[in-house]
């Protein structure tokens, strides 16, 4: 290693991979306040949100392919799934997501659940908009990731009120498209 | 000698195509690299070698035609980057870190929020650093 005799000499450190909580946060309210001025309705809120994490969810995939060893383009539907409740969430919000579950009703719905969203920990819902819930961002990343991947779904974020827990837990429920099921089975 | 890259969108709709000879036959290349297409949904549709295989992202030599020889690589968003050249010999070591390389540069470009998934690349940055590759490559393999 060179000893540098002026500090101004020495190369920058390539820095942190991580964005302060803080800081993010207060980019996030600001989004969610200046889309809250465009729209007059909840609905049309939700779907501002969810564009805007579609944008990300599409990018973050691109660059997680390219910096992940291996480079394996994911074919199955669990393949993609553990992907996503993996390394996605792991590049994101630096842990991997409480749980992956497969939905009983239907066949082709899946849940990722958490204790609680990074991105909700400083929001709190005020009673008149309902049932909102500004993780439908996240929502739209998971749409975007899928998406951009070749597994069309439609994703929302739901929250679930479990016991014992002041909190409601966030459920992000993604049903896949007929043409993914169907592909799917064909792979066998 | 590198004489046209091109990215090309999971429709078969081109991203950047850019062409590094002085002759106007782009065309020419152009055709070529449409031709090459073909031959990429072939191999991903019906894959000839068992499943550890099957996701791999360089797809090697497509075609080789009169005096070119074409090149293929396929990301995970079914983005295909060609590459043609009028090597006789070219490594396939080279070929991989070549497109490792443009790669990269495809995930910078992408990454701007200003950029439109779908319309085409219009970053200068982006064929600033994809001519600096292409001349490094020709360096490379030339001894």
């Amino acid at each position: 290693m060179k000893q540098y005799i002026n500090v101004l000499d020495r190369p920058l450190s390539k820095g942190k991979q991580e964005v302060s909580l803080s800081g993010f946060a207060f980019l996030f309210s600001e989004l969610v306040q200046y889309n809250q001025t465009q729209v007059d309705n909840i609905a049309e809120l939700e779907r501002r949100l969810e564009d805007a994490g579609y944008a990300v969810g599409a990018r973050i995939l691109e660059l997680l392919c390219h910096r992940e060893k291996g480079n394996r383009r994911e074919t199955r539907l669990l393949g993609i799934l553990s992907f996503m409740h993996s390394t996605v969430w792991k590049a994101l919000f630096g842990k991997v997501a409480d749980s992956l579950e497969k939905g009983t009703e239907h066949e082709d719905e899946y849940m990722i659940s958490e204790k609680e969203l990074l991105l909700n920990r400083f929001i709190s819902i005020p009673k008149d908009m309902g049932a909102f819930n500004c993780g439908a961002f996240v929502a739209g990343i998971v749409r975007g990731v899928l998406d951009n991947a070749g597994f069309p779904a439609v994703v929302s974020a739901h929250f679930v009120p479990v016991e014992g827990q002041q909190r409601p837990r966030t459920t992000i429920l993604i049903k896949f498209a007929e043409e993914v099921l169907q592909r799917e089975a064909r792979l066998g | 000698m590198i004489v046209c890259i091109a990215v090309v969108g999971h429709q078969n709709n081109p991203l950047y195509i850019q062409s590094f000879t002085e002759a106007d036959d782009a065309l020419k290349l152009h055709h070529i690299v449409h031709c090459s297409l073909d031959v990429v949904d072939e191999r991903v549709n019906n894959p000839k070698k068992s499943a550890p295989t099957l996701n791999e992202t360089f797809l090697g030599l497509l075609y080789p035609t009169e005096n070119y020889k074409v090149y293929g690589y396929l990301t995970n968003t079914k983005v295909k980057f060609i590459m043609v050249t009028t090597d006789l010999d070219v490594r396939d070591a080279d070929v991989r870190n070549f497109f490792r390389r443009f790669h990269a540069a495809y995930v910078d470009a992408v990454s701007n929020p200003f950029h439109v998934p779908g319309k085409k690349i219009t970053s200068r940055t982006f064929a600033e650093r994809v001519s600096t590759i292409v001349k490094s490559f020709g360096l490379n393999s030339a001894g």
